[in-house]
């Protein structure tokens, strides 16, 4: 049966039937109905919800509950994350599983509570400090942000690694239809082997991202590097919508991809070729994927709730092969579909 | 259903907002003057205040936060609000926020409501969470009473998935809703509906056109 749900709800349901019983978090404007949800949630699936005083303690307390190995998750808007970032840090270095959801708000700085994609240089490209990287997952509708939550905490157990769920306020707030996802079984998931469970007639084992000899955090760091370059090699996920006959390639994740399919639509109407390309993964970027279909088109548009962020990305992959082109709006205003239509059509003259 | 003020509450996404701006302008049909008081201090987005413009060229008096805090998320109540509940010259729908954080906003205007001609209105839409089952819904009812230190005069059906909403669904929505209302001795008045759907129910049917979407 299908609910009338919020993104932020929606979420918040999928994580709990994906597996994830302890959830720590601090309210923020435009995601604390996840914080709420949870809350009320939680005591009814013998889960444990914890409000935090503030996003560093939230951090914290997430890198304790991820040694346990048990699916662990908060959820934040973007002054929130950048104060997770230290932990988030130290949780990479000590190769912690853990899901983050960020519902990007206006910045920089207190900014505002309206929707933008400004944080994605931040959730990408490693916010803290040190070599790391954490798979970032952008759902463009509430049914993908649902389905995509069992995803997330099977990435971050299958490679011990943080994922972020990264929207914005829209996909936060909007209201859908969704069928929400199966229940996991708790029972059936595996204790992994390097969980810390008390160490009675066993071993004791150790989760840390520190080493006082060089060489020795060296190896950690290049196991953290073959890690990484397995996921580059099999994780990366895009959609493709309507690019087989195109001229005009549209490059947008999120929100803003939702937009761009109503303008593909309206600009085929105008007998422009057009098409989009949907990053899903943000972090493995579609790099190749990008780079083969640039070879075919005139002309490739990025168009971002933000100043031109993703379009590192984006020229990164089309390597010179055709134009880059850019339109964005950000601090918390959404492009209409004409403004989008307008930058398309000043590209096709 | 005869009143001088009509208050919407229910729990957070249940619709008080497309009913509460419905309602407006149904009432000002009928009526020269018309105010819709938006005291939802709950939702960041998508607010009664986002058609101020919309519904003041319909000559339907908006009362909200000032304009240069309209994008804050603060639990503003401007001080028109109790003149306007007052004033008996204005028909007036009163749209409050969700669950019992939002409707304890009424138990602070209390002294203006107690002694005015009004009728509260709970909204059900069975297919928002915790409000699927008769038993969640009276606890709801009971606790939004609470808040808003009020008793409820009518129950509303406004059970829907949005745009693929069925008559099934509609249909599911008012069953439930005859139980609660069974169950409270709280009177279901009506079923609201959008405007594009046929359905004839148990209920008078009000049918709605929908505010709160995006242009995509």
């Amino acid at each position: 049966m299908k609910m009338l749900m919020k993104g932020t709800e929606a979420i918040a349901e999928a994580a709990i039937r994906a597996g994830c019983r302890l959830y720590f978090g601090y309210p923020i404007t435009p995601q604390s109905e996840l914080t709420e949800y949870m809350a009320k949630r939680m005591p009814e699936v013998n889960g444990v919800f914890l409000q935090s005083e503030s996003e560093v303690a939230t951090v914290n307390m997430l890198y304790g509950a991820a040694c346990t190995g048990k699916r662990v998750m908060t959820s934040t808007s973007s002054p929130g994350f950048s104060l997770m970032q230290e932990g988030i840090s130290y949780m990479a270095g000590a190769e912690l599983p853990a899901v983050f959801i960020n519902v990007m708000r206006g910045g920089p700085g207190l900014g505002d509570i309206q929707p933008s994609q400004s944080d994605y240089f931040q959730a990408t490209k490693g916010g803290g400090h040190g070599d790391y990287r954490m798979i970032v997952l952008a759902p463009h509708t509430l049914q993908e942000a649902a389905n995509i939550m069992g995803e997330a905490f099977d990435l971050a157990f299958k490679y011990r690694m943080l994922v972020t769920i990264l929207v914005d306020g829209m996909i936060g707030q909007m209201m859908e239809p969704v069928e929400l996802p199966e229940w996991k079984n708790i029972e059936e998931f595996k204790e992994p082997d390097w969980a810390l469970t008390g160490a009675k007639d066993r071993k004791p084992r150790k989760v840390t991202s520190f080493d006082l000899d060089p060489y020795e955090l060296e190896k950690m760091n290049l196991r953290y590097q073959a890690t990484y370059k397995k996921v580059t090699e099999n994780e990366v996920r895009y959609e493709e919508f309507k690019i087989a006959d195109a001229d005009i390639i549209v490059v947008a994740y999120g929100t803003m991809a939702r937009i761009v399919k109503t303008v593909v639509d309206s600009a085929r109407k105008e007998g422009i070729k057009v098409g989009l390309f949907r990053p899903i993964t943000l972090w493995p970027f579609p790099y190749e994927r990008l780079s083969e279909i640039a070879g075919n088109v005139k002309h490739i548009l990025t168009v971002e709730m933000s100043y031109g962020q993703m379009l590192e990305d984006v020229k990164l992959g089309v390597n010179g092969k055709t134009d880059v082109e850019f339109y964005g709006r950000s601090a918390g205003v959404v492009p209409t579909p004409m403004e989008v239509l307008e930058a398309i059509k000043k590209i096709a003259r | 259903m005869d009143s001088r003020v009509f208050i919407y509450v229910g729990m957070f996404g249940s619709g008080k907002t497309e009913l509460s701006i419905n309602t407006a302008i149904t009432l000002r049909k009928s009526s020269s003057k018309v105010a819709l008081i938006d005291i939802d201090i709950i939702s960041p987005y998508f607010r009664s205040r986002d058609e101020k413009l919309f519904l003041e060229n319909m000559n339907i008096k908006v009362i909200t936060a000032p304009e240069r805090y309209m994008h804050a998320d603060l639990p503003i109540i401007p001080p028109e609000v109790g003149g306007y509940i007052s004033n008996k010259e204005f028909l007036t729908v009163i749209d409050a926020g969700g669950n019992e954080d939002g409707a304890i906003v009424l138990g602070s205007l209390n002294h203006f409501l107690e002694n005015v001609d009004k009728k509260i209105l709970f909204v059900i839409n069975v297919f928002r969470p915790f409000s699927s089952t008769e038993e969640e819904i009276v606890r709801n009812i009971d606790k939004i009473s609470r808040a808003a230190r009020s008793k409820i005069d009518y129950l509303v059906n406004n059970s829907n998935i949005g745009p693929e909403t069925t008559t099934d669904d509609i249909k599911t929505g008012e069953e439930i809703v005859l139980k609660v209302s069974k169950m409270t001795g709280i009177p279901a008045v009506f079923t609201s509906i959008d405007e594009n759907i046929d359905y004839k129910g148990k209920l008078p049917i009000f049918r709605m056109k929908r505010f709160m979407k995006n242009s995509w």
